[in-house]
């Protein structure tokens, strides 16, 4: 049987072969992790769907695959194999037989080869309803992770027909065998000897680090960051921690600060709504969220990994809590799934469990804003003219300046510490 | 305990249910199908769908009697034995749910009797007259379906209060009877019920029965039901009801007057509810819209990603053929093969005196929507078999695009418009023009012929009919 790259989450339809972790000849178990790929924002393992041999690997480390594609090609001894689910009958006549062994690249990259040509097609409808194609025809669309919207239909009222989805893949494999249009690169990097000055080792990048490095980049270079600076005075939310956190423990759960920053974030973005929004780069629109799904950075050992606690706004404070444990313990064990890293609407980074004062997170595009934290201190505060020792929490804001100003984020950060300084104990109950 | 293993377990029986279940192990996957009722089938079989078109069926005879009186061959008056005519009907569903119990045997796929209650994303605890036994599962389909509402003010527990469950027991045949709603359920049993005798009141909160019906599709089964029933009333709402010795006395508001009625039974038949309670959902991630069915993306996965749902329990149009269809796509979805429930076309059918059936888009949606269509409408006395069936009482029309001449929609009241609704199906779902239906040639004389001259109008050609306007042909 092919084990072929499973569906990894909404609307992902490509990635990338991070690493390969068996060998051709290779016994391996059901569930044995194969190999690992890498989509825009993290790295998922791929476990095999049976036991058996490796007989062929079809792919390297590095490649571009997409959903569907054989990754590798198993021998299932002793049981009768049955018929593969995932292997499609022959393709209908007329279907080219090469876009099997050569996938097709992944549309957003054809997108970006189209837009050079002049003849760039896009279905309009006019009564608003799907483009007309054949539920045979959509079907092949799918799987070949094919948009028929590109497609142009030669049939009678505009239907697409088999014969219009093979002259476009033959288009598009011309297109991309033909020389690409490269963007005129930056300075081409150099590489330094310093062993001239000393001993070294070296060690390559990670696919995480590497996945990491490209994010900050494309944020840092796309994104005019300004960060906002603010101190909480923590003293009510440390005795609620103290009062709850005892009979909280007896029950398993570990109360830390994180759900309360949680609960007063949310508050916050539910009265500024900008701060929950993305930039649609494309379309010059402000897309504004109706859901509360944050992003947590987690330290793992391979690296920054964000996974996300879903409908933040409808959870107890309790439910939160034991949530946001049992997703940090999975993601530092890399068990997290691919879905539940995608589709969050702001992130908090909370460096207090190691230390840390005031810094300038880097938003988490496509999202515009990014709260950090940091670890709350004693400091001498004025209070009603008399100079008290209360532990200051630091907290930072970083916005994207092309959807927010300066005025937006004084507002947001108020709000965020007025709910954090005086936070609800009704949160805790029930 | 130690739990059963099992790759797939499907919760619920019904069209959805089976079908995920027998679709899942023809795909190889080992799986446990858990019902809480002995026989599976779900409402469509033992309850809907099978039943209510037995005593259509049943019934139709007598409606076509009368009109064959006119006809020159005449009947007597019918006798009817009702515990006969209940008899076969059950027959018929305990033949059908025998056969899927043997199917179900014949995959290998392990029925289980019993209530699902999920204790986490990837366990089931099932109540069974054994006792509890635990499940453990890598994906899970939830095809719990729905039941009928009956709101609170009604509920008696007075068994002259019944919903549609209780309707096709077929009890007795009360003289008088209060059908609470003008949906299709009360519509196809009141006709049912006033074929057998009884004085049938239909009452609609409405202005129009069947609502979401184009009205010109509807209009035929009003002017059948407003012969055949005693009453048809809209715009009238029901308020409370109170049982008066072996009555129900039902009180009644329509133009801001209250009356009191008594009835010998009321069908109540508003709507139906998702039987999401109890299922310990709560334990899992999936969530529930804010109409109470469990949401669904595309692949008909739940927010936990260990858990699809299907059929009515997801809510849309509740309707079997739906149900059996996001079964396929959930079973596909989880073997990780392309599959979508994207701009799928389900037809829908309302099994009345004469049948209406639609698919796609309709007339009143792309008046909302504000979609430019042309409609093409072939009536049906133009049609020589609709004649020759004395039943001129029909309409098919087609809902088309006009820059493409695509077929968006079509639309169908008459006898038997449910047989003839599938080819509409394949030329919406085909992306079919109304030249392509033009084109294929229908045999003649058939019903199926009225799709063919439906498109001819659009070209201003028919034949048996006259078109003032010629279309301009695409250029």
């Amino acid at each position: 049987m092919d084990v072929r790259v499973p569906r990894l989450a909404e609307g992902v339809e490509s990635a990338t072969v991070a690493n390969i972790l068996v060998s051709a000849g290779d016994r391996i178990e059901k569930d044995q992790v194969i190999l690992e790929l890498e989509t825009e924002k993290a790295v998922g393992p791929i476990p095999s769907p049976a036991a058996g041999q490796v007989a062929k690997i079809h792919v390297k480390p590095g490649d571009e695959v997409n959903v569907g594609q054989p990754l590798i090609t198993l021998t299932q001894e002793g049981a009768v194999e049955k018929a593969p689910p995932a292997e499609k009958k022959a393709p209908p006549a007329g279907e080219p037989k090469t876009t099997r062994q050569a996938p097709a690249p992944e549309p957003q990259k054809l997108a970006q080869a189209a837009e050079i040509q002049p003849s760039q097609y896009q279905y309009e409808s006019a009564s608003g309803f799907p483009l007309p194609a054949s539920p045979s025809v959509r079907k092949i669309a799918r799987e070949l992770g094919i948009d028929l919207a590109r497609v142009k239909g030669t049939e009678r009222g505009g239907r697409i027909g088999v014969g219009d989805l093979k002259s476009y893949v033959e288009q598009l494999q011309r297109r991309a065998a033909a020389p690409a249009l490269e963007k005129p690169a930056a300075a081409a990097p150099t590489s330094v000897d310093f062993s001239r000055w000393g001993v070294v080792t070296k060690k390559p990048l990670s696919s995480l680090r590497r996945t990491i490095g490209q994010r900050m980049v494309e944020s840092w270079s796309t994104i005019p960051h300004v960060t906002q600076f603010e101190e909480v005075d923590i003293t009510n939310v440390t005795k609620l921690r103290k009062e709850y956190g005892p009979s909280w423990a007896k029950k398993g759960k570990h109360l830390t600060l994180t759900p309360f920053v949680l609960k007063a974030v949310v508050a916050a973005l539910k009265k500024y709504p900008v701060f929950n929004s993305s930039l649609d780069e494309t379309t010059g629109e402000v897309v504004f969220k109706n859901y509360f799904h944050i992003g947590v950075a987690v330290d793992t050992e391979a690296g920054l990994i964000v996974p996300v606690l879903r409908d933040v706004d409808k959870k107890r404070l309790a439910d939160l809590s034991q949530e946001l444990n049992d997703l940090v313990e999975r993601t530092r064990k890399r068990k997290v799934s691919l879905e539940e890293l995608q589709g969050g609407s702001f992130t908090i980074s909370n460096q207090g469990g190691i230390g840390g004062g005031h810094f300038t997170p880097i938003i988490n595009k496509p999202e515009v804003a990014v709260l950090g934290i940091g670890r709350s201190t004693l400091k001498p505060v004025v209070k009603d003219g008399k100079i008290e020792a209360r532990p200051m929490l630091p907290v930072c804001l970083s916005y994207d300046h092309r959807v927010m100003d300066g005025a937006d984020a004084v507002r947001f950060m108020t709000d965020l510490v007025g709910m954090l300084e005086n936070f609800p104990e009704q949160e805790l109950k029930g | 305990m130690e739990p059963i293993k099992t790759e797939i377990v499907v919760v619920g029986g019904g069209p959805g249910g089976y079908a995920a279940a027998f679709y899942a192990a023809d795909k190889g996957k080992k799986v446990i199908l858990v019902e809480r009722e002995k026989r599976l089938g779900g409402v469509c079989l033992n309850c809907g769908c099978i039943p209510s078109k037995a005593l259509l069926h049943a019934t139709d005879l007598i409606r076509e009697m009368e009109a064959s009186n006119e006809r020159g061959i005449v009947f007597g008056q019918p006798k009817i034995n009702l515990g006969k005519l209940r008899a076969w009907k059950n027959s018929i569903v305990e033949k059908l749910a025998q056969g899927l119990a043997g199917l179900c045997e014949k995959r290998g796929v392990e029925f289980l009797q019993g209530r699902g209650h999920f204790e986490d994303s990837q366990s089931l605890r099932v109540e069974t007259s054994q006792g509890q036994k635990f499940i453990s599962y890598e994906k899970a389909i939830i095809a719990v379906g729905s039941r009928p509402a009956l709101p609170a003010a009604f509920d008696l527990g007075n068994k002259r209060v019944m919903t549609s469950t209780e309707a096709l027991e077929l009890e007795e045949i009360p003289k008088n009877l209060l059908v609470v709603g003008g949906g299709y359920i009360g519509m196809e049993l009141g006709t049912v019920y006033a074929t057998l005798g009884s004085n049938v009141v239909v009452t609609e909160a409405l202005p129009s029965i069947l609502t979401g019906v184009d009205s010109d599709l509807a209009r035929p089964v009003m002017r059948y039901a407003e012969k055949a029933f005693k009453e048809v009333r809209l715009n009238t709402k029901v308020g409370k009801m109170a049982t008066s010795g072996k009555q129900i006395k039902v009180t009644l508001s329509a133009n801001g007057k209250q009356k009191d009625e008594t009835y010998d039974r009321v069908l109540v038949s508003v709507g139906r509810l998702p039987n999401c309670k109890d299922l310990g959902l709560e334990n899992t991630k999936a969530a529930l819209d804010d109409k109470g069915f469990i949401q669904v993306n595309y692949q008909m996965q739940t927010s936990d990603p260990a858990i699809y749902a299907i059929g009515d329990v997801v809510g849309g149009a509740l309707l079997a053929h739906k149900a059996s269809k996001e079964a396929r796509v959930a079973v596909e979805a989880i073997l990780g093969e392309s599959s979508s429930f994207e701009n799928v076309v389900i037809p829908a059918v309302v099994f009345t005196d004469p049948e209406v059936a639609w698919c796609g888009l309709t007339e009143a949606e792309a008046k909302q929507k504000g979609v430019q269509v042309q409609v093409a409408r072939f009536p049906w006395a133009a049609s020589g078999r609709a004649m020759t069936l004395d039943r001129p009482d029909g309409l098919t029309k087609l809902i088309i695009e006009p820059e493409s001449e695509r077929i968006l929609g079509v639309g169908i009241v008459g006898a038997r418009a449910g047989e003839l609704i599938s080819e509409g199906v394949l030329a919406v779902e085909m992306g079919a023009t109304a030249r392509d239906l033009a084109e294929s040639v229908h045999p003649h004389p058939t019903l199926s012929e009225t799709l063919m001259e439906a498109a001819e109008v659009f070209y201003g050609y028919p034949t048996h009919t006259f078109a003032q306007k010629k279309r301009t042909p695409l250029p």
